[in-house]
């Protein structure tokens, strides 16, 4: 029987021979659910049968795989997101291994199925979707879907779905095999930028919840998968009902959130939350699509302003509607991002740099430039560059890209590979801000762990739990002593949270030194185990100060083992959860060895390594430790320097237990945490680290 | 506990009984049909429950934690499907209109009472007459499920037991952290974020099926598209 919280299997579904079966979810729940069990089920289904290089995501051989933790459904908030893995196509020179998640429903309803995931693999002939009514799974015609956007696909799918077993979707019970519900099937689909093969399409569940890094929606187009559709009448048995809903209001009583967006009382608009949430990051109340989100997808049509004025709220819509509807990632589109700022006197970045920069704004820079336009090598038809400031501008631009026409199809395979195709990758040591791997840079810098972090793992990695700042209620001391006691195994290590950047300091406790490598490698850690497999979701967890607490206290390390044994029954401790998440994160690096990574391929665009390659728009302030004391600075001048991060890297690889020298990890690390199959698969690969 | 203040009805529409189902038909006209057990005009008259649930659909987030924690406290696992609470959500449909609530009235004419061939389903004196399915007398006839007249019915099937259940205001829920019932705690109520859930001790108006869904908060003053979100047919 399954551990409590688990479903208890996985359902694989092989597109190319049209077959399901289930797999017992047991044997992958030491890699903790979610990513970490996509990861395992990766090296299983795509690396172990071996035959080919693994750097392809469109090969049919890649899979998705969509999984669920073991706290989706079972009342613990925040805690009901699906995580995507598989090859990334959006992921630069080379797809890495990439996740990405999305929240909404689907989680809790595929595990009320009977289901703890949903692996893809193969390539249909034609197009479907995956209809999933409890145990019973078919593969169904998706042609009269294809070209659907990804709202115009779920109506079409619901009212399939209520022919089948009619009912009026909220106002009967629907009779499914015996069992019934009043629920409609969760979807996640993909619009036409997915069909299309963009390398940069997501996967949208409802009226706004997205995958959206990584391209999965790509993935799903190469597979002619339109959707995956769910309803599940079971439950989810958890070892103390009680012990969860005391954990629940113990954990809303002691740790109140703030900061972030939380139950909306004050909101002008309604609010709508994922499945078993509380806190209301969604909107319902919107002319133009329900249960939207309010972040890249809602700023990312506006314009940088001066020279332009404002876009209008009502703009800001229709460009969020176009871009979901298409089923597009808003991020690598922006025009402005969240932030600009003018760039230092004599920067290698030039004059006014938005902090984001993506297709739109960059389309248009070089438009400005004269390196592409009417009549040039690269042409911008369709785009009307001349109407640039109007809203009609955005939605034309996201459906050249969705439906890959003329310039669109550049732009479709992402903007890194755009800046190639036009002859322009040297932007990346100038005004093309992508720090790591060809994804967009978000506040990235100068809290450098987001940084790192890209950079080891294979994407940006949504850092949003780490945001530091100074604070009334202590000491700068008083403070990094307190993020470090909410580290647990390094609680005695404030010098994680130094950011001495210049001089000495900066390789002696600063950010080039074995503190802060240790800092990301235990954030790595608990980001794989407690946001991406537990899933966890970074809009709550993790919360290392609380600024409601009158000792600052924050929920980590406390919450999350509290709810994780309230469901699962297991004595797990804190640790034990970032021991799992150590265990996934390096069979990680294995796959990210096999597909070719070494030391020498870990870099960052050349623009991190000049002045302004900070954000410097908020959360600049940061702990700093001159060598006698502890002190919050403006670290909105921090670059880095090519020499102090090798150093880091040395370091880090060595807490790591990785090759100081090849970044390769090493057998007696891989056999420590039940690897021994992916030390061998290494060695074979004459690519297993000395370490 | 249930509160003293009668919190505000909002205007139902020709809409919300379109996307409601209809179950508006008024309890006098119910009694006359109900059969079985009453006589032949006798109209029996049953004790109110000294509690019934009321909810806000506006300040509602569609998030369903009251429908995990009903299951959790009444059936030890969480189940959406065997919640005596369902909310469903349509989330494409324009606000207000993407969320439905469904909660068990406690009507004053209880259907549910009447047909009940065993006498499990009854009027509660012990639970402030609370309407509720005793599970050891039930024998999963379903005239429960059948006699409820709003939609979905309030009576929840369990395919695993054989046996019906409905909402008890808690009054027997063996995993419920304190004591349940109409002067007790109501798991719905306490878990959920918005504070969209309320247990009041005033009957809400019969006269349709708004009775239930109140104004419980502060709410939204206007669209950010600018247009006041008033339900219209």
């Amino acid at each position: 029987m399954a551990t409590p919280g688990f479903a208890g299997k996985i359902l694989l579904v092989d597109l190319t021979a049209r077959q399901t079966r289930a797999l017992d979810s047991a044997p992958y729940e030491a890699y903790g659910g979610g990513h970490g069990t996509g990861t395992a089920l990766f090296w299983d289904l795509c690396v172990a049968p071996g035959g080919w290089d693994l750097r392809d995501a469109f090969d049919p051989r890649n899979i998705v795989a969509l999984m669920t933790g073991p706290l989706a459904g079972t009342g613990v908030a925040f805690a009901g997101r699906t995580s995507v893995s598989g090859l990334a196509p959006q992921t630069w020179p080379v797809n890495w291994f990439g996740h990405s998640n999305f929240g909404g429903s689907f989680a809790t309803m595929l595990k009320f199925a009977g289901w703890d995931g949903v692996v893809v693999q193969g390539r249909s002939e034609s197009p479907v979707y995956i209809d999933i009514i409890d145990d019973r799974v078919t593969i169904e015609d998706a042609a009269p879907l294809w070209g659907l956007d990804v709202w115009e696909t779920q109506e079409e799918i619901w009212k399939i779905e209520s022919v089948k077993a009619p009912v009026r979707y909220g106002s009967e019970w629907q009779e499914l095999g015996g069992r019934y519900t009043t629920q409609r099937p969760s979807i996640v689909t993909i619009g036409p930028a997915g069909e299309n093969r963009s390398r940069i399409a997501s996967l949208i569940h409802g009226g706004g919840s997205g995958a959206g890094q990584g391209g999965f929606g790509g993935v799903f187009g190469s597979k002619n998968l339109k959707a995956v559709a769910v309803v599940g009448t079971g439950s989810i048995r958890v070892a103390d009902p009680r012990g969860v809903l005391e954990a629940r209001k113990w954990f809303e009583a002691a740790f109140p959130m703030s900061g972030q967006r939380g139950p909306g009382r004050d909101l002008a608009a309604g609010v709508s939350c994922c499945t078993g949430c509380n806190r209301g990051c969604h909107g319902r109340s919107r002319i133009h699509g329900a249960d939207s989100d309010s972040c890249t997808e809602l700023i990312w049509a506006g314009l940088p302003s001066p020279p332009y004025a404002p876009t209008s709220t009502e703009d800001m819509w229709k460009a969020t509607d176009v871009v979901q509807k298409l089923g597009l990632n808003a991020s690598d589109l922006c025009f402005r991002g969240a932030a600009s700022f003018p760039s230092l006197p004599g920067s290698a970045i030039g004059d006014i740099c938005p902090a984001n920069t993506g297709a739109g704004w960059y389309v248009k820079r070089l438009y400005d430039m004269g390196v592409i336009g009417p009549g040039r090598e690269v042409d911008t038809h369709p785009l009307p560059m001349d109407q640039y400031e109007k809203i009609e501008f955005a939605e034309i631009f996201a459906y050249a890209i969705a439906h890959r026409i003329g310039i669109g199809d550049l732009l479709a395979d992402g903007l890194v590979r755009f800046a190639e195709r036009v002859g322009r990758i040297g932007d990346l040591d100038s005004i093309l801000r992508l720090p790591a791997w060809g994804y967009m840079d978000h506040w990235t810098m100068p809290a450098v762990e987001w940084a790192y972090g890209n950079l080891m793992d294979s994407r940006d990695i949504n850092n949003h739990d780490m945001q530091l700042g100074p604070t009334d209620l202590m000491s700068c001391e008083q403070y990094v002593t307190l993020l470090a006691a909410a580290s647990p195994p390094y609680s005695n290590d404030p010098f994680m949270f130094d950011y001495s950047w210049q001089g000495e300091q900066a390789a002696k406790t600063g950010i080039y030194s074995e503190h802060k490598a240790r800092f990301v490698a235990w954030h790595q850690h608990y980001a794989t185990y407690y946001k991406e497999s537990a899933l966890f979701c970074d809009w709550a967890m993790g919360n290392y100060f609380n600024p409601s607490n009158p000792d600052g206290r924050g929920a980590t390390p406390e919450a999350e083992p509290r709810f994780l044994r309230a469901v699962t029954g297991k004595n797990q401790s804190f640790v034990d959860g970032i021991e799992t998440g150590r265990r996934a994160w390096n069979l990680k690096r294995a796959i990210f060895v096999l597909q070719g990574r070494t030391r020498e391929t870990e870099k960052f665009a050349g623009y991190m390594y000049r002045p302004g390659a900070s954000m410097a728009n908020f959360g600049t302030r940061l702990p700093v430790y001159d060598g006698s004391e502890w002190a919050w600075v403006d670290c909105r001048d921090l670059y880095l320097d090519d020499g102090g991060v090798e150093r880091w890297k040395t370091a880090f690889y060595r807490i790591e237990g990785w090759d100081a020298r090849t970044g390769y990890p090493g057998r007696g690390t891989l056999e420590a945490l039940g690897l021994g199959h992916a030390a061998d698969a290494l060695e074979a690969a004459g690519k297993l680290g000395r370490a | 506990m249930a509160g003293d203040e009668k919190p505000s009805k909002r205007t139902y529409t020709r809409r919300d009984f379109v996307v409601g189902g209809g179950g508006i038909l008024a309890s006098g006209a119910l009694t006359a049909c109900a059969g079985a057990p009453a006589e032949a005009g006798e109209e029996k008259t049953y004790a109110r429950s000294a509690g019934y649930l009321v909810y806000d659909s506006r300040l509602c987030s569609g998030c369903q934690s009251c429908m995990l924690a009903c299951s959790m406290v009444h059936e030890g696992e969480a189940c959406l499907s065997l919640s005596r609470i369902q909310v469903s959500r349509a989330v494409l449909t324009r606000y207000p209109y993407d969320i439905q609530i469904a909660v068990c009235r406690q009507c004053p004419q209880p259907l549910c009472v009447m047909q009940c061939p065993t006498g499990a389903c009854h009027v509660s004196e012990a639970f402030g007459n609370v309407r509720r399915i005793d599970p050891d007398r039930c024998i999963g006839c379903q005239a429960c499920i059948r006699a409820c007249p709003h939609r979905p019915h309030r009576t929840v099937w369990n395919p695993v037991t054989g046996k019906s259940a409905k909402c008890d205001l808690c009054a027997d829920a063996p995993w419920l952290d304190g004591k349940g019932g109409p002067d007790g705690v109501q798991a719905c109520v306490s878990v959920c974020p918005m504070g969209a859930l309320r247990l009041v001790g005033d009957l809400p108006s019969q006269a349709d099926i708004g009775g239930y869904d109140v104004d419980l908060g502060p709410r939204p003053a206007r669209s950010p598209d600018g247009a006041v979100p008033e339900a219209e047919p």
